[in-house]
């Protein structure tokens, strides 16, 4: 069944828009709370690396050591960095397109498809750097890495461009039956 | 209520099926990337205390600065570890670099800085021989490589500073550097063969130190 085009636009489903709105939501905290708590995050990961000297490669030479520890910190900021920026983004994302899904999709189970895989892949996606920052103590940076896109970022941000490419598909079907 | 079943909720007309297409467009462009990608940010390697200590001396030194650069030679981490490690350093190095620092000459505080990250450079390059014969074999590349780029740090300061006065060590010490880093970033790392590059570095490096210091005791 396909439906006809809406004359107007339509909300997303409200679980759609409450993730949305849930994932700036940790955004803005985790932005803050990089801030607040920037000294202990660092305190932390870098006695949980010091535990670890097998897994980052430490050597005991200080020369060597420190270079180790500063990439592996700096990659943890910038990990809970990307989290921040990529969850304020993918919040937005997931309104806007879950908004375009629910306005054009041809029938309801189309349109249910759209938005659920729009909405799990944004919201999913960013939680990989969150992940991978968190993993960067006890698993190193490149391990830590390769984990988070095994389990977070190939899924979640494969189902968010399958979406995005199943969207752009029916949009063209529906130029073309227009035209 | 779900968007299945949802009436009309909103008023404004929703644009053209072309402008929305153009919209995703754009998105997919600016957000597939980063997924394909993973973008994880980048790193770079970023001065310690002592080196970032020489680099203020040495333009300093430039600058004919000579008060600011005494003041930071005396308060810095570069003389703090130049004292720590006293033992295995030249005689008098320290005096030496303070004197030519007080009496305004540059080039043999130039020196005196020199031979100290050179001595940096080569026991890094001895600590890396004396931990690749007791590391276990899978570790050595990665052990390897990372003293390889700590040697590189300091000598890097250096190399200019080595190649006006003693160009033969320095080409020894960059070419034995480039065989090094083959053996351990090839795609089959040859570890077990670094030992021997990283001997020519420390005898190389230890030729600049001891000329250097001769130099320095003809000239007193």
């Amino acid at each position: 069944m396909t439906e006809g085009a809406h004359p107007t636009w339509r909300l997303p489903p409200a679980p759609a828009l409450l993730v949305a709105l849930l994932l700036i939501a940790c955004a803005e905290i985790s932005g803050a709370s990089m801030v607040r708590f920037k000294l202990e995050l660092a305190r932390w990961a870098r006695g949980t690396m010091l535990a670890r000297p097998e897994v980052h490669g430490l050597v005991g030479v200080r020369d060597v050591d420190e270079q180790i520890m500063d990439e592996a910190l700096t990659r943890f900021d910038g990990g809970l960095r990307l989290f921040h920026m990529h969850a304020e983004g993918m919040g937005t994302i997931i309104i806007l397109t879950t908004m375009v899904a629910a306005t054009w999709a041809p029938t309801p189970g189309w349109r249910r498809a759209l938005v659920a895989l729009l909405t799990a892949g944004g919201a999913g996606y960013p939680v990989g750097y969150l992940v991978w920052a968190a993993l960067i103590p006890f698993r190193g940076v490149e391990d830590g890495k390769r984990l988070a896109e095994w389990l977070v970022w190939i899924p979640f941000g494969g189902a968010t461009i399958v979406a995005m490419w199943l969207l752009v598909g029916v949009l063209v079907m529906r130029l073309r039956s227009n035209g | 209520m779900t968007a299945d079943t949802e009436p009309l909720r909103t008023s404004n007309r929703p644009p053209t099926a072309l402008t929305v297409l153009a919209a995703l467009a754009t998105i997919i462009t600016a957000y597939a990337a980063p997924v394909f990608a993973h973008h994880v940010g980048a790193y770079t390697p970023r001065d310690n205390e002592i080196s970032a200590n020489f680099k203020q001396l040495k333009f300093s030194l430039e600058a004919r600065k000579f008060d600011v650069a005494r003041r930071l030679y005396d308060e810095g981490a570069l003389r703090k570890e130049l004292r720590a490690r006293a033992g295995g350093l030249p005689p008098g190095l320290d005096d030496g670099v303070r004197a030519a620092l007080q009496r305004g000459d540059a080039p043999d505080a130039e020196r005196g800085l020199m031979v100290f990250v050179v001595a940096l450079a080569r026991d890094l390059a001895l600590e890396a021989d004396r931990q690749l014969s007791a590391a276990p074999a899978d570790a050595r590349a990665a052990i390897g490589r990372k003293f390889l780029e700590a040697i590189w740090r300091y000598y890097n300061l250096v190399d200019f500073a080595v190649t006006q006065r003693n160009a033969r060590a320095a080409t020894t010490v960059r070419l034995a550097f480039d065989e090094a880093e083959g053996y351990v970033k090839a795609a089959t790392p040859a570890p077990e063969r670094l030992r021997e590059p990283l001997r020519r570095i420390v005898h190389a490096l230890t030729g600049v130190i001891e000329a250097s210091s001769q130099s320095a005791r003809r000239d007193s």
